[in-house]
């Protein structure tokens, strides 16, 4: 302390100076005033004491005595270490999932205030496979929402769709990319504003024929090279030049409308459909909708104003018969699918936090029964109580820094590949990231599982029985009969939950296979699917479209390696293009008696690419034409449910609402035309993976001119891999239109897989979590039986010296070891079996029940475990009992 | 009296320290003075009967500045041509001084009541 030393110093010297000034010579002056100052390094000893006696100081003393301590035993402290961070990294991980898509407040201003709208039919959500989010009512329907409610600031209705985009020569190729068509108002509910330029007007957004365009900030950057001169230059959209008006931030996340949208358009269509905005549009349901509510007013009041509105609509307008109304929050559409995965997922790595905490605990309780010696010494040599505890305390916090820093960095890496694999259809996980909310969810987990599972090791090893730890022999070890038991009992425990999270990840693994394999109803190998739009511009009728249409085909199927290959609207195993039928000699005379049917267009060679199967009839052939009367294809549940038996060939039907519903004319996208039904075929999965086969009618575009839109998708069966085949099938694309973008290119394994997407993205996490789990588990019991092993050893050598065998040596250890796991394994099943209604839910095919399943978890459990215990017990078999009882 | 030039360890108890520092406190009181001042100061004004040990001194000073009773700076000396380490009281010392000096009061008459009242009885 140079402050002080200088002090004392300046002492000295005026002491001296006094001195001298009393006549004293300067030498023996020096000499007197040091006399009269004393020792001063005692001085400078207590002083020094006087500053540094912080409680921090201890800490940081036990801080270093317990780093000491964990230098020393680099094998307890590696297994613990990185039990924890094991446990901490996977439950920081899947916290910041759901702090991302769950927890953390929505990037607009007020975001309680926003809700979405949906419409309802006869009590069921509209659209409920379709992603969910387009479930919302009409736009007329929104209109008289938006004029006679009390209860919001402003709503919107809007959509997306792919377009073929191109920004001009030297741009690189045309792309299909989504556009979202939305108000201004869009902007404005979410609170976002243009970083330049301006907001549609309502007049564009009303009107279809403005062509203007709004583009994100990444595509200004990318595209554009952040051109502070963009405003006003165009891009191509569906061949039609768009304005470039404004550049939106990056706000809208892509979970907004599950895609990401990077251009917008306004809402009043510029092309293809005519004006949106008239009666004929009343029954038209399933756009995106987003509205913000009045300051205070609560969600339930907004509904209820709207389903007062809904039902004066439904009163008014037959189509609006059975619709309603539901909202939820915007911050609720976020998680959506994911909500049910997320809590399994959530349980899961709970269960791993407990085993990891048991495991710890497990290891602390060894390692101080090991360290009673210690104890017992420092305790005699005068340390107290609480400072034992305290000591302990301390080892404790610096193993959860420890484990927590490791862990963060664990969670980190995870997040990273959660990030970079998250399955389409999942675009809330795209732009994961560990912020303050998480790190202090890290930081809590982290300090109080150790302390509470430190804690109780800690007091026990406190309770030190002086005279017996020390009286003992050193290498014999005690234990208190009750610290034993309760490691048993945790290794039981650990056990339980593992043998939990193993079932469960069993059933889910069955359950995806089980969905992967459902009868689609087609032959999903070999088959390719695409998507390319015919721009209005270019392709003004149907006629022009068909031929299109049928050159590609033709082109295509000429193709070296192809069999066949169809153009069309539908392909498995979802598809929501709804029609109300009118079926000859039975009138529907109630609106819930209608029969309805999902609505297909396609060409002749549908069936034969698709290996869907003609029950009887014939298919469609070359010669149906836009000249010859127009012919349909119906499914096995169609003739089911409508046709009650009767002969359906020949049969003729309308296509379109019954007269008796009064539809404004073009109301809905229904070309009100009548069909001869030909044949019947076989059903496709039509309603997604988990549902039945709807009722389904087929039908030829060339012969349905006013739904024959430019939206198209080719199907391709071919002899080998099909994806070899995209480039010459894009190729052939090109030469009939050099500017038609091909895209979403899948082929139909990977369309069946996408649908699966979350559920795989879930089994996988958790399957990852059940190996880490009985990991977890398998060193729990193997540290166990090691101890076991370790104490019994004179036992077992007087056991042997007495004529005992080493196999009957070992059994007595393997014994307790496999006791102890198939306790654990019976709670284990009992513990699945409560769990049995959460997991219901997201299983498809498969019981929650499920016997084998259930043994075979508890078998493979078993064989860890036997294998956990056997490692140890190899030991028994080199015992030599002489040996070890001279020891003593 | 016990004096406060008695050995550093045996000063330690709660009396003698919280005497020093009320001491200590009280000729700050004063104005700012440095280590040596202070300790001539007591010295001087009990006409040498208190003899301010250095060790225990500078420990007080320290423990004093510690708790923020006294606050220390580094000044030229206006007598001496030497820079010194003055203390001065704060707000808090000065609530400290006459909490100590309260306490001191209730000491001193207590023990006056036993050392005197006995004596009163005998005459």
């Amino acid at each position: 302390m140079p402050d002080l030393q200088r002090e004392l110093e300046s002492h000295l010297a005026i002491e001296a100076e006094e001195q001298q000034e009393s006549g004293v010579p300067t030498e023996e002056a020096r000499y007197a005033a040091r006399r009269a100052l004393g020792n001063t390094t005692l001085i400078a000893e207590d002083v020094r004491a006087v500053w540094s006696t912080g409680w921090w100081e201890e800490v940081i003393r036990d801080l270093r005595h317990g780093a000491r301590a964990f230098r020393k035993n680099l094998g307890f402290t590696t297994v613990a270490v990185l039990t924890l961070a094991l446990a901490i990294g996977a439950n920081t991980a899947i916290f910041s999932v759901i702090e991302n898509v769950m927890l953390r407040p929505l990037p607009f201003t007020a975001p309680n205030q926003l809700v979405r709208i949906f419409s309802t039919k006869d009590g069921v959500p509209l659209n409920p496979n379709g992603g969910g989010l387009h479930g919302g009512p009409s736009v007329m329907d929104m209109r008289d929402f938006a004029q006679s409610n009390h209860t919001f600031q402003q709503m919107v209705v809007y959509d997306t769709w792919r377009k073929n985009v191109s920004f001009g020569a030297g741009q690189g190729e045309p792309q299909q990319m989504w556009v979202g068509l939305v108000p201004g108002a869009y902007f404005k509910i979410l609170g976002v504003k243009p970083i330049m330029g301006r907001l549609f007007t309502k007049q564009e957004s009303y009107i279809g024929k403005y062509y203007v365009s709004a583009i994100s900030a990444q595509l200004w950057r990318n595209q554009f090279g952040g051109d502070p001169a963009i405003l006003g230059k165009t891009i191509r959209i569906n061949d039609e030049p768009y304005t470039i008006v404004a550049v939106m931030p990056d706000l809208i996340p892509g979970w907004m409308e599950l895609k990401p949208v990077q251009i917008w358009t306004p809402f009043g269509f510029a092309d293809a459909l005519g004006d949106t905005w008239t009666e004929a549009g009343r029954g038209g349901r399933g756009w995106y909708t987003l509205g913000r509510i009045k300051p205070g007013v609560s969600l339930e009041q907004a509904q209820a104003d709207l389903a007062t509105i809904t039902a004066g609509l439904a009163a008014t307008h037959p189509v609006d018969r059975g619709i309603g109304v539901e909202l939820e929050k915007l911050s609720e559409t976020r998680a959506r699918d994911l909500r049910p995965m997320l809590f399994l997922l959530m349980g899961a790595v709970s269960l791993i936090l407990l085993i990891a905490c048991v495991n710890l605990a497990n290891l602390l309780l060894a390692r101080n029964s090991a360290r009673e010696r210690e104890l017992a010494m420092r305790t005699a040599l005068g340390a107290g109580k609480g400072r034992l505890v305290r000591q302990l305390l301390a080892e404790m916090l610096l193993l959860s820094m420890i484990g927590g820093a490791v862990g963060l960095l664990l969670a980190q890496v995870g997040v990273k590949a959660l990030t970079s694999i998250h399955p389409e259809g999942l675009p809330q996980l795209s732009s994961l990231n560990l912020d303050w909310r998480v790190l202090a969810f890290t930081a809590v987990l982290s300090l109080t599982t150790v302390l509470l599972f430190g804690l109780f090791p800690a007091l026990t090893g406190a309770r030190v029985n002086l005279v017996e730890a020390l009286k003992l022999g050193s290498r014999t070890t005690t234990s208190s009969s009750a610290a034993q038991r309760m490691r048993r009992v945790l290794v039981v425990t650990e056990m339980a939950m593992s043998l939990m999270l193993l079932v469960g990840a069993g059933l889910l693994v069955q359950s995806i296979y089980h969905l992967q394999q459902q009868r689609l109803g087609i032959r999903k190998d070999h088959l390719l699917t695409g998507h390319f739009y015919l721009p209005g511009v270019r392709y003004p009728d149907s006629g022009a479209i068909t031929r299109f249409c049928n050159h590609f085909g033709d082109n295509v199927r000429a193709l070296p390696g192809v069999v066949e290959a169809s153009v069309t609207t539908i392909y498995p195993p979802n598809y929501n293009w709804t029609q109300m039928l009118t079926i000859d000699g039975h009138p529907a005379t109630r609106a819930q008696d209608v029969p309805t049917t999902r609505f297909g267009l396609t060409d002749a060679h549908y069936l034969r690419t698709m290996g869907i199967p003609l029950i009887h009839g014939r298919d469609f052939n070359e010669s149906d034409s836009e000249a010859t009367p127009p012919v349909a294809l119906i499914s096995q549940e169609l003739e089911r449910r409508y046709f009650r038996g009767e002969d359906p060939i020949g049969r003729r039907v309308h296509i379109g609402p019954p007269e008796f519903m009064h539809m404004p004319a073009g109301a809905d996208i229904t070309d009100s035309s009548d069909v001869t039904i030909i044949g019947v075929i076989g059903d496709f999965r039509n309603a997604g993976l988990t549902s039945p086969p709807e009722p389904q009618i087929l039908v030829l575009y060339a012969q349905h001119p006013l739904v024959n839109y430019g939206f198209k998708d080719i199907v391709v069966r071919t002899t080998s891999n099909p994806q070899t085949l995209v480039p010459e099938i894009s190729r052939q694309l090109r030469a009939l239109d050099a500017d038609m973008p091909f895209a979403q290119v899948r082929t139909m394994d990977e369309v069946v897989e996408s649908e699966t997407g979350s559920q795989r993205f879930t089994t996988a996490l958790l399957a990852l979590f059940a190996v880490a789990g009985l990991v977890l588990a398998a060193v729990g019991i193997y540290g166990v039986v090691s101890f076991l092993v370790a104490q019994r050893r004179q036992e077992l050598a007087v056991r042997m010296a007495l004529g005992a065998t080493r196999t009957a040596a070992l059994w007595l250890v393997l014994k307790q070891g496999l006791a102890m796991a198939a306790s654990g394994a019976g709670i284990g099943l009992l513990g699945a079996w409560a769990t049995q209604k959460f997991i219901r839910g997201i299983l498809f095919g498969i019981s929650p029940l499920d016997p084998f399943t259930f043994a075979g978890g508890a078998f493979l459990l078993l064989a860890i475990a036997a294998i956990a215990t056997l490692i140890p017990g190899t030991g028994v078999m080199r015992l030599d009992p002489a040996q070890a009882l001279r020891q003593d | 009296m016990p004096t406060m030039a008695a050995k550093n360890t045996s000063s330690k108890t709660d009396l003698l320290q919280g005497t020093l520092d009320m001491l200590i406190l009280r000729t700050l009181l004063f104005g700012p003075a440095h280590g040596h001042q202070i300790a001539k100061h007591i010295q001087r004004t009990t006409d040498d009967v208190l003899q301010v040990e250095h060790g225990s001194l500078y420990p007080a000073l320290h423990r004093m500045e510690r708790k923020g009773w006294i606050a220390a700076k580094w000044e030229m000396s206006r007598e001496r041509n030497r820079e010194f380490k003055y203390y001065r009281l704060t707000p808090a010392g000065r609530r400290q001084l006459s909490q100590e000096e309260s306490r001191w009061k209730q000491v001193a008459a207590a023990v006056a009541r036993v050392m005197w009242s006995g004596r009163e009885g005998e005459v």
